[in-house]
């Protein structure tokens, strides 16, 4: 199942590469990407899918969010599932 | 990745124009840094030029691996940033495996590379590579300043970032223009991701969760030392009495002699360790992440156990196991709460189970009565840090020395302890060792390594006499690769594949050629006598120990297997 993730990102040497650099390590596919400039920042829309069930979105949502330069993640996939 | 925008930053009081190095190096003094290691080359040139009459002492290591790894380590001593720099292309990428190591053990680092100039970069210029690029996945974060006006903004970044929330490696890539450039503009710096506070109803949750269980275990992790939080701990466990068990990284963090410390868990942990761990009903895991060195299988770890985890890091909660309450924030405001409400309530009723493990903990004692004449690496481990003292720290490498280290060294400190834990890799004693002793001159810094590891950094003997750092060196000679022979053994039907190293060189003399007392013990009646000689000696010293390359390391968790079933050897 695919989930679509949405960034705000800085406009900086190497983000995106980081970014999709890190969504990849992390076990997850990219079945698409959209992206608009907002001046200074990067809109990303960002489809991922696991590559196995052990893939937990909440844990990529948290690994994205710790990024520097990330402004904003949406919040469906950073909620944590711990209680 | 920062922004270095006229509109985030504001210039700071006129100044005379610097060019970008002197602001490197000025900027490196006002944040305190008093030492820096690493190799100079082409592209960090300028830098080098305005080192001269500046405050901060470089130490010149043989190859750029030594530089990071040695910054890793005094950054572990310390409790400061570690700060190495290279040149461009294989300076940069030279520093490529200390980077990775202080990221797997969230160590504070900053990294400065010199690149070729912008005009250059993406030409496959001379000494040209991506270094920003190559290190992504293994950094904190990285900077590619831009222009000279950028350069105190990002060191002071970067600084801030390597050493807030979970620390790690920053990376910081100068062009050599940038370093030419002058500029009289020197922006100020603006503070981001600040670490999150502690959530006091999830430490509601976890004093509950402690009430209510019967077997309650605190699972320690490296995470404790890097967050301050080892007093806070201690605190913990001395106002409710749990037992505890230790990652490789957390040693130290409770004493390893102290009663309810039952040991390292994990592949080579105690039987008691692991069998309170399997036996628990929760576990309270501090600034740990369920390593798999430490879990075994992990479907099969910690069975019956509900878990309260204590971490900085959001993303590692629920990373590999799914915690019951989960604290996340500064582990020392976290425990420290913790530990406020369990005083204020009613003393555990955990009598029983902290019998249970203090008798397995006895019962499993190691023993060091060895047969035979030759040198029992882990009798000459436990002497020599009991010799020691509470000053004593060792700087481990990689391979079985490192875990008979970890498994009979007493260990007073964290920061008694300095391994490549995470990433494992070879050839960190050495260069670790001069970091730690560089942090800490005071100190019995000892670095224990095998003859495998000390190969891979050997050269930096010559940084030792160089500066007449006074280390003392354990080099444990099995004349093999010994984890992985052992692992052939054990695992692959005796089929001995490429693990000889029979044709060492004589490493006494290797040592004396480089200016360094050495001398060589290959029999256990030398064993007193040679820690004496090599603890007292004033200078740098090698002792080169022969054991039988037969020996192994036990206990074992075969690999794939739960940690309920340990191996054990003759």
């Amino acid at each position: 199942m695919s989930n679509t993730i949405h960034i705000q990102i800085d406009r900086a040497d190497g983000s995106l590469q980081r970014l999709i650099g890190l969504v990849e390590r992390r076990g997850f596919h990219i079945d698409g990407m959209a992206l608009a400039d907002e001046g200074a920042f990067r809109r990303i829309a960002l489809t991922v899918r696991g590559r196995d069930s052990g893939r937990c979105m909440d844990n990529l949502g948290r690994q994205i969010d710790r990024l520097f330069g990330v402004r904003r993640i949406s919040n469906d996939i950073i909620q944590s599932e711990a209680a | 990745m920062i922004l270095m925008t006229a509109a985030a930053f504001k210039p700071s009081a006129e100044t005379a124009p610097q060019s970008g190095a002197r602001l490197l190096v000025s900027t490196l003094e006002r944040l305190g840094v008093e030492v820096v290691f690493g190799y100079p080359g082409g592209a960090i040139m300028p830098v080098y030029d305005a080192l001269a009459g500046s405050k901060l002492k470089h130490i010149l290591v043989r190859h750029e691996q030594g530089a990071a790894f040695s910054a890793d380590a005094y950054a572990r001593k310390s409790g400061k940033v570690g700060v190495c720099m290279a040149t461009s292309g294989p300076g940069a990428t030279n520093l490529v495996t200390g980077i990775a190591n202080a990221m797997m053990d969230s160590v504070p680092i900053v990294c400065i590379t010199g690149n070729v100039a912008q005009g250059l970069m993406g030409t496959d210029a001379f000494q040209e590579i991506d270094i920003l690029g190559v290190t992504l996945p293994i950094v904190k974060h990285s900077i590619l300043v831009r222009s000279a006006a950028e350069v105190p903004a990002a060191i002071e970044e970067a600084f801030h970032i390597a050493r807030s929330g979970r620390p790690g490696p920053v990376l910081v890539d100068l062009p050599k223009d940038v370093q030419f450039e002058t500029t009289a503009d020197d922006y100020g710096f603006s503070i981001p991701n600040e670490a999150p506070r502690v959530d006091h109803d999830a430490i509601a949750a976890a004093e509950a969760a402690i009430r209510a269980a019967k077997k309650p275990l605190v699972y320690i992790g490296g995470g404790v030392k890097i967050g301050g939080a080892t007093g806070a701990l201690r605190a913990f466990v001395a106002a409710t009495g749990i037992p505890q068990v230790s990652t490789l990284n957390a040693l130290g963090t409770i004493p390893t002699d102290a009663p309810g410390m039952l040991g390292m868990l994990g592949m080579h942990g105690t039987r008691a360790a692991n069998h309170a761990v399997q036996d628990s009903d929760l576990l309270i895991v501090v600034g740990a992440r369920f390593d798999d060195r430490a879990t075994g299988k992990l479907a099969e770890f910690a069975p019956n156990a509900r878990i309260v985890h204590f971490d900085i890091d959001a993303s590692e909660v629920g990373k590999l196991r799914s915690a019951n309450v989960a604290v996340v924030g500064e582990l020392r405001e976290g425990v420290e709460a913790l530990t406020a409400r369990m005083r204020s309530g009613a003393a555990l009723n955990i009598q029983a189970w902290a019998d249970d493990c203090a008798g397995a903990a006895k019962a499993g004692a190691h023993r060091y009565d060895a047969p035979g004449e030759g040198v029992y690496a882990p009798a000459l481990l436990k002497e020599i840090s009991e010799a020691a003292g509470d000053d004593f720290i060792a700087a481990c490498d990689v391979g079985q020395h490192q875990m008979w280290a970890a498994m009979h060294c007493r260990f007073a400190k964290p920061e008694a302890h300095i391994t490549s834990g995470g990433l494992g890799a070879m050839g960190f004693g050495l260069p670790a060792g001069i970091g730690a002793k560089l942090a800490d001159p005071s100190a019995t810094v000892v670095t224990i390594a095998g003859d495998g590891g000390f190969m891979m950094n050997i050269q930096e003997l010559a940084t030792l006499k160089r500066y007449g750092i006074p280390l003392k060196i354990v080099l444990i000679d099995n004349s093999s690769l010994g984890l992985v022979r052992q692992w052939q053994e054990l695992f692959f039907a005796e089929n001995y594949s490429e693990i000889d190293l029979s044709d060492n060189p004589d490493f006494v003399k290797v040592a004396e050629a480089f200016g360094i007392e050495a001398f060589r013990i290959d029999r256990r009646d030398q064993v007193s006598d040679g820690i004496q000689r090599l603890l007292a000696a004033d200078g740098p010293c090698l002792a080169h120990v022969v054991i039988d390359p037969r020996d192994n390391v036990w206990p074992l968790v075969p690999p794939g297997k739960s940690n309920a079933e340990m191996m054990e050897g003759s």
